[in-house]
């Protein structure tokens, strides 16, 4: 283990009777990134996660958190690691305040509680009872309770599931800012926007499997499909026009739209100042961006859904 | 130990915080008592006793063992059976499954005169056949000794050259009320620490706080110390309460011994214990809560808690002696109604026994990683 690798995973593999949940899979973290774990329900991202807090015991296979060994020096990962479970949830009549003392004093510090409160932006309800927040507040309260003990690695284990589109973004805000104060986080997501928007480095685990990890830009460039340019209410002639340029085309005489396949040899603008300078019309254009979706569905065969969590 | 200390705080503050828990560990069982009072505080609480008087002359009993005979039954104690002076009673009180039979056997009047003439040279004695595992049999000796030794030192004139020294029950009208309150005492430790440790291991089993609990230094049996150490508080509490209002609306004389409190201590225990092995086998809070109604219910029922075992069928006193709150309840009894904490030490004992057993297997099974 070298000082900038925060989490090492080596063979792990984790079996319930015949189920192979995490079927020998082999990554590393560096300290200071964000590491985003992709996958659909019942890939085997919260069990990894989990075999890393210490929580399950992996069948085989090694893994190493802030270099102390998973299977002998839970105590220590303990004490130096954030968590962030799935739905947050604590003794529901204790108040905002009153739950990040309470977890706290379970690592035996004393942090700045104000300050973890003012950081979630719960500063208005720290005197609320847990039972009364929203889902997203919930899962803000427990970004702050997972950071009391001023942690070098937070774990997030699908921190935005089941919130509105508002709350997730207060949460990304929030994992953006762990981010730039130098935190390690380790996220699980089925949620390829959120792994886009949030991680230097995404593995993608399909069946137990890891079919693909290195950055979001890579991984997009090697396994997405090209970027389209898609001309609406045009016309066919504006075909020839474009493929005189070295790059292909296809006109739907339903839709009237013409697709473009984009390369990098060709820039939108020359194709734009073609149709110009053939007078081509057209209504409007869209550009339509490879994403880690494509990449999933490249890669798998299918499209990131919701299925049964193992 | 802070862990501990402060996961406590967490759950008192939750305690106090909760309308309905604190209705149904406080509100709840001062009512049934202050209802089932109001109702049955007219009526007296006899035991059932069953004498033999082998002491006759002329087809009568002879002076002394028809006095102690009747001034057993100016107690209003009990409910007095004569048993036939020529069967063996012995054999009677097993065939019968009685839980006490006192003998009064030939020569005692002369015997008594002797021991009157010779100021305690020697003396009258009675024998007590008793079924040790009919809880109740513990009661009617313990009274039977009193009222006999308040008779001897009536006779001796004050001068107290008998053994028994100092034990001064005073033949004393037993209500309801004073069976009930160590009943609704044991019931409220029993709910009160079975609900309360199935609810909150199935609900936080369930909403993952176990979960985030693993991830943090606080140690598993440090949690389930907390969660004892509350069970018995909050058991503390209610017999306060119930106490509270027994003195205060009922005027019953209630004596609070060591006993007494170490038997609620180790009910509570025991419970705790109880819940969290059946918590360990549901899957979710609303089994939880069936599951400890299938516990309690019957066994709140069927352990004299609201009514004696001795008007129960005898197949159903059958079933109580092996239901620990049968042994709560009686122990209590013996100890706060009766004062005889020497007769609740066997009870206790058990309970003790048990709880510690219990909470141990509960620790064991109960998981917070899975595997």
């Amino acid at each position: 283990m070298v000082d900038d690798v925060a989490i090492q995973v080596e063979e792990l593999i984790k079996r319930y009777h015949d189920v192979v949940a995490v079927n020998g899979i082999s990554f590393k973290v560096n300290s200071g990134e964000v590491f985003a774990f992709l996958g659909p329900n019942g890939a085997g991202k919260t069990t990894t996660v989990e075999i890393l807090e210490c929580l399950r015991k992996p069948t085989s296979g090694k893994a190493y958190v802030l270099g102390f060994d998973i299977s002998k020096d839970q105590r220590e990962i303990k004490k130096r690691t954030g968590v962030l479970p799935q739905n947050f949830n604590t003794y529901e009549r204790l108040t905002v305040k009153e739950t990040v003392q309470y977890f706290a004093g379970m690592f035996d510090k004393r942090p700045d509680v104000d300050g973890l409160i003012k950081l979630v932006d719960l500063e208005d309800k720290k005197n609320a009872q847990f039972h009364h927040l929203s889902g997203g507040l919930k899962q803000r309260l427990g970004i702050a309770v997972a950071l009391v003990n001023d942690p070098e690695l937070v774990f997030l284990d699908e921190p935005t599931s089941g919130l509105d589109p508002k709350a997730r973004h207060g949460v990304w805000h929030l994992i953006d800012g762990l981010h730039k104060e130098g935190k390690t986080v380790f996220l699980t997501t089925h949620y390829m926007e959120e792994a886009e928007a949030l991680a230097d480095r995404v593995g993608i685990i399909h069946n137990g499997k890891i079919v693909a990890l290195d950055a979001t830009d890579r991984l997009i460039s090697e396994y997405g499909k090209k970027n389209l340019l898609i001309l609406r209410q045009t016309t066919a002639k504006a075909v020839p026009t474009i493929e005189k340029l070295g790059v292909k085309a296809n006109f739907d005489k339903n839709s009237g739209d013409v697709t473009v396949h984009l390369n990098h040899a060709v820039a939108v603008s020359d194709i734009l100042h073609a149709l110009s300078n053939t007078d081509t019309p057209f209504g409007e254009l869209q550009l339509k961006r490879s994403s880690l979706e494509d990449v999933f569905l490249n890669l798998t065969g299918e499209s990131l859904g919701e299925e049964n969590e193992i | 130990m802070s862990h501990v200390v402060l996961d406590l705080k967490a759950s008192v503050k939750t305690f106090s915080r909760n309308k309905s828990t604190m209705f149904w560990t406080i509100a709840f069982p001062s009512v049934l008592m202050l209802l089932f009072g109001a109702i049955f505080s007219q009526s007296t609480m006899k035991y059932d006793l069953y004498v033999q008087n082998q002491d006759m002359a002329n087809g009568n009993g002879t002076y002394w063992s028809q006095t102690l005979i009747t001034v057993l039954n100016s107690t209003n104690a009990f409910n007095i059976q004569t048993v036939n002076a020529s069967i063996n009673a012995t054999d009677y009180a097993l065939t019968n499954r009685l839980s006490s039979l006192m003998i009064i056997p030939s020569g005692f009047n002369d015997t008594a005169n002797m021991a009157i003439f010779t100021h305690g040279l020697t003396s009258a004695n009675v024998t007590f056949v008793y079924d040790q595992s009919q809880s109740s049999s513990a009661i009617v000796q313990s009274i039977v000794t009193g009222i006999v030794d308040k008779m001897n030192f009536d006779l001796s004139n004050g001068v107290n050259y008998l053994k028994i020294e100092g034990f001064t029950i005073a033949p004393r009208r037993f209500s309801y009320i004073d069976f009930f309150l160590p009943g609704v005492i044991g019931m409220t430790a029993m709910t009160t620490s079975i609900f309360t440790a199935v609810s909150i291991s199935a609900r936080f089993k369930e909403n993952g706080v176990f979960h985030k609990l693993a991830t943090t230094p606080l140690k598993r049996y440090e949690w389930i110390l907390s969660r004892t150490i509350y069970n018995v508080l909050i058991s503390f509490l209610g017999m306060a309460v119930m106490i509270l209002i027994g003195t205060l609306v009922f005027n019953l004389k209630i004596i609070l011994d060591a006993v007494s409190v170490l038997m609620v201590a180790m009910a509570s225990l025991m419970f705790t214990g109880v819940g969290m092995i059946i918590a360990r086998f549901v899957k979710d809070p609303d089994g939880a809560d069936a599951a400890a109604n299938v516990i309690t219910f019957p066994m709140m029922f069927l352990s004299g808690t609201f009514f004696p075992l001795s008007q129960m069928p005898s197949f159903l006193q059958g079933i109580a002696q092996v239901l620990p709150l049968t042994y709560v309840n009686e122990g209590l009894r013996a100890t706060m109604i009766f004062g005889q904490s020497q007769q609740a030490i066997f009870n206790t004992a058990l309970i003790t026994a048990l709880g510690i057993a219990s909470i141990i297997i509960g620790s064991l099974i109960t998981k917070w990683e899975e595997d």
